[in-house]
């Protein structure tokens, strides 16, 4: 049983994000870049069912220098494998370009699993995850917060997330791509001496673009979003502001 | 000439077209009608009776019925789709960006050559040209998009548009197709869907939430939380973040994935406001928001905001709100 679980470099959104000059990206030395949450969700399924089935996994990280640290704490965790594809800032966000990437340099490796956040935060196109399957012709599950296997392991159920909190269980055979939404529990921790360690002694597999890359959509412009409406903000301090909400509160007769 | 096409691939559940669907259909329709293209809403189920005499607005309702299409399989969808695009050959598709559109993206793009945009909010026409408005980075950025000529995909942000528009006075003309290709021996099987838990309280009829996000930082803080919402005579709902690490029991959770909610008062504390939150709890009466961040997309939607650390306040605004009830 093989599996391989991408870990791409995205954006810190709780950071300040600044748009560079040409108005068309984000301005990189300003980025602070971490693993897409999705991503570290589908690391967290991987390993779980690496811990059932004795499968074999390999964390393929996809960005800049950075992502080698995501490939320590992977290592850290438990994955048996790490390998890069670097890919320039300008281009993460460009999944059609990502898969077109992927595809070729995962199809020889015969994964029996390959996982991926289902969602990135920079993501204004299809997402990863169903081009990738494409590329494989293997079937393709997003939104899954659940995976178990059929003893055969030709086959596996997952659960898809579906509006209002409803759940679709599937079937789907295997080769398949899944895109993860959330693990079964949340992503383990370690602590930062294992990784520190796994650092020392991480054996990187540095994997080369493939030849013929497509490229997807890019902004013609980007903004930071400005409605209408915007909040009535409280000034002062935690008790200033404690007393004004309680006003707000009080003349609604809510306290 | 003959006019382009705007397709709206309607979602549905137990015969009852969906809000998000109403919105794409009501959105479609403010782009048609400014250039003068055609609305067609796609219907896919094995039973198209409940949507037989549905006023949808739409130029027309377009059927492909197959016993393979009673569940939401985007499987299923994923086959058929690719067939009844090319038969159309629409300028413009709009799925939802829901778990069914996301699915749906990644095969119909690759398919049929056409680029898709996700979390769009907005879409317009100049001529022939399709101008996107689209949100990422958790809803603090925007980012315009205009495709190119041929077909384009766009995901609607649930939420988007008005909804009472997705429907009119007449019904439109009804066309029922088989599916064009078969839907015997997929790849993947749509076995049950299964209805939420409600394992504790029902967050959806609670009058005063107060909601914890990812800014509380840890479960130690959900005890102060709880008091407050004691206060208030409420309770603590919270942001996925907050439910994936096991904090809260998955029926707490509000936005996309979880419950919609409309209460008196939504506290936001250490919520960021990601589209997907806010979509579950915009409606509510009032919304004040506090989070450390001046640019957290949550003040685009509160009443009142504060930047205030959450940790801080929440202790003296639990003890304010005691006195003040003591005193009152
Ligand atoms: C398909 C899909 C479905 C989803 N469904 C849902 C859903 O149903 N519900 C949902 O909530 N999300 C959903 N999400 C996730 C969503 O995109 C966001 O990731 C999530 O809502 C963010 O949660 P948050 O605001 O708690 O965390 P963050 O975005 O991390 O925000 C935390 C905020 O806390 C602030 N903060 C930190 N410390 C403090 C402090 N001490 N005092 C004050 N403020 C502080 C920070 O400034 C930050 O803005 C979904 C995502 C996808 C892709």
């Amino acid at each position: 049983m093989k599996i391989a679980v991408i870990l791409r470099q995205v954006p810190d959104v709780v950071e300040e994000l600044v748009i560079s000059e040409g108005g068309r990206s984000l301005a990189e030395d300003e980025v602070m870049h971490i693993t897409n949450e999705g991503d570290e969700h589908a690391l967290e399924e991987a390993l779980i069912l690496k811990a059932r089935h004795a499968a074999r996994v390999t964390a393929v990280a996809v960005g800049g220098d950075e992502a080698r640290d995501s490939l320590a704490t992977a290592t850290a965790k438990g994955v048996d494998e790490a390998e890069l594809v670097p890919v320039p800032p300008e281009h993460r966000g460009d999944n059609v370009r990502l898969a077109s990437v992927l595809g070729p340099l995962l199809k020889p490796a015969g994964y029996d699993l390959i996982l991926t956040g289902v969602w990135a935060a920079d993501q204004l196109d299809a997402g990863l995850a169903g081009l990738l399957a494409m590329h494989l012709s293997a079937p393709y599950v997003g939104g899954v917060v659940s995976v178990s296997l059929n003893p055969d392991r030709t086959r596996g159920t997952v659960h898809k997330e579906f509006s209002g909190g409803r759940l679709g269980v599937m079937e789907i055979s295997l080769p398949a791509v899944l895109g993860i939404q959330s693990a079964e529990q949340p992503p383990r921790y370690v602590p930062v001496s294992r990784v520190v360690q796994a650092k020392r002694a991480l054996q990187v597999r540095e994997r080369a673009e493939a030849a013929q890359v497509v490229e997807g959509i890019r902004p013609a412009k980007l903004v930071k979003p400005t409605s209408g409406a915007k909040a009535e903000m409280l000034p002062g301090d935690a008790k200033g502001v404690a007393e004004q909400i309680v006003r707000i509160l009080r003349e609604r007769g809510m306290a | 000439m003959i006019p382009r096409e705007v397709v709206v691939v309607a979602e549905h559940l137990g015969g009852e077209v969906t809000d998000t669907t109403l919105e794409m259909l009501a959105c479609a329709h403010d782009l048609a009608r400014s250039v003068g293209w055609r609305v067609t809403c796609l219907i896919l189920t094995d039973n198209p009776k409940p949507f037989q005499s549905l006023p949808l607005n739409a130029d027309k309702v377009l059927v492909v019925k197959d016993a393979g299409l009673g569940t939401p399989n985007p499987a299923a969808y994923a086959r058929v789709l690719p067939h009844v695009l090319k038969d159309l050959s629409p300028r413009l598709v709009i799925l939802g960006n829901t778990s069914l559109g996301i699915d749906l993206a990644g095969p119909l793009s690759f398919t049929l050559g056409a680029p898709v945009v996700s979390g769009c909010v907005g879409v317009r026409a100049e001529g022939d040209r399709v101008i996107v408005t689209s949100r990422l980075c958790g809803g603090k950025l925007q980012a315009q998009i205009e495709p190119g000529d041929g077909l384009t995909i766009v995901l609607l942000m649930p939420g988007t548009g008005h909804r009472e528009l997705g429907m009119r006075d007449e019904v439109p003309p009804f066309e029922i197709r088989s599916s064009p290709a078969p839907l015997e021996s997929l790849p993947v099987r749509f076995l049950e869907l299964v209805e939420p838990k409600m394992e504790d309280l029902d967050v959806r009829k609670i009058p005063v939430l107060v909601a914890a996000g990812r800014g509380i930082q840890s479960k130690d803080n959900l005890g102060d939380l709880e008091a407050l919402a004691k206060e208030l005579g409420g309770a603590v709902c919270a942001t996925r973040p907050v439910v994936d690490q096991g904090w809260l029991p998955r029926s707490r959770q509000v936005g996309r994935s979880g419950m919609t909610v409309k209460p008196r008062l939504y506290l936001a504390l250490g919520v960021s406001g990601a589209p997907e939150h806010t979509e579950g709890m915009k409606g509510s009466d009032l919304i004040i928001a506090v989070n450390r961040d001046p640019e957290a997309p949550i003040f685009d939607i509160a009443h009142y905001g504060a930047t205030v650390d959450l940790l801080e306040l929440v202790p003296i605004l639990t003890e304010k709100l005691r006195e003040a009830k003591g005193g009152a």
